[in-house]
């Protein structure tokens, strides 16, 4: 009876260690995480998704750019340089940034300056979804969506 | 003497009371209560939210006029929601959050 308990104990526990150990790695990025897939897709410039969350989520365009009043000038234009730098990649180089910090905490040197720098663009499936739907309505070039 | 402290004291606390700043709440309340007679529900904190930011956009010219504001509410408010009551949330929002404003909501009316 002993002996029946114990592989059954043992069975339990090779069930557990295979359900533990499926392919993906749990701090593996995926097409919608951490950065959704609209906007590892869309073709708007940082410009014309910005305008457009600005009238489709104002609430969140609103208390983003609080935030980004009250940091330093110098952090304001870090921030700035690191979408733009975002938003010039294609599809798999923004996929593999996606990777990297999904992985690696320590990847992303600017969040140790601002965590949420990027909480307009990462952050939210719907506000992206929202955004990235009719960006291309808006001027490709339009410095002013920073000023607010 | 005892009792005319006493009135003072009363006086003074009842003074405080008067003199305390109107909590913003109650301008929030109000709008919100005139937004339910409108049939528009939601969360207070939202719709002054949103006619907060209404103002601020025409203020800072962003919407060159009240049209223009009645769009952006109308794509704020829940959907099936219709051009009528984005007017009357305009309508209302103007006098209780940017009474500045009031001629654009005269320019408007008189187009």
């Amino acid at each position: 009876m002993r002996a029946i308990r114990f592989v059954l104990a043992g069975l339990a526990a090779a069930a557990a260690v295979s359900a533990l150990a499926p392919g993906v790695a749990a701090a593996d990025a995926t097409d919608e995480y951490p950065i959704p897939s609209n906007m590892l897709k869309t073709t708007c410039t940082v410009d014309q998704y910005m305008a457009a969350v600005r009238d489709t989520n104002p609430v969140y365009y609103e208390r983003y750019m609080i935030d980004y009043n009250n940091k330093s000038p110098e952090v304001q234009r870090a921030a700035r340089d690191r979408i733009a730098w975002f938003f010039s990649m294609d599809y798999a180089g923004r996929r593999q940034y996606s990777e990297d910090t999904a992985t690696n905490a320590f990847y992303e040197q600017l969040a140790w300056n601002w965590p949420n720098w990027a909480k307009l663009f990462f952050n939210n499936k719907g506000v992206v979804a929202h955004g990235t739907k009719d960006c291309a309505s808006y001027p490709p070039a339009d410095p002013g969506v920073w000023v607010w | 003497m005892r009792m005319l402290k006493s009135a003072v004291v009363a006086g003074a606390v009842a003074l405080m009371f008067a003199s305390a700043p109107v909590a913003q709440a109650d301008r929030d309340e109000a709008f919100a209560d005139q937004l339910h007679t409108y049939g528009i529900y939601g969360q207070k904190d939202y719709n002054a939210w949103i006619a907060k930011l209404m103002c601020k956009r025409l203020d800072n010219g962003h919407d060159a006029d009240a049209f223009a504001s009645a769009e952006f509410v109308h794509g704020q408010l829940n959907r099936g929601s219709t051009t009528d009551q984005a007017w009357q949330f305009v309508g209302a929002a103007v006098p209780v959050y940017c009474p500045n404003q009031a001629s654009a909501l005269q320019h408007a009316a008189d187009r």
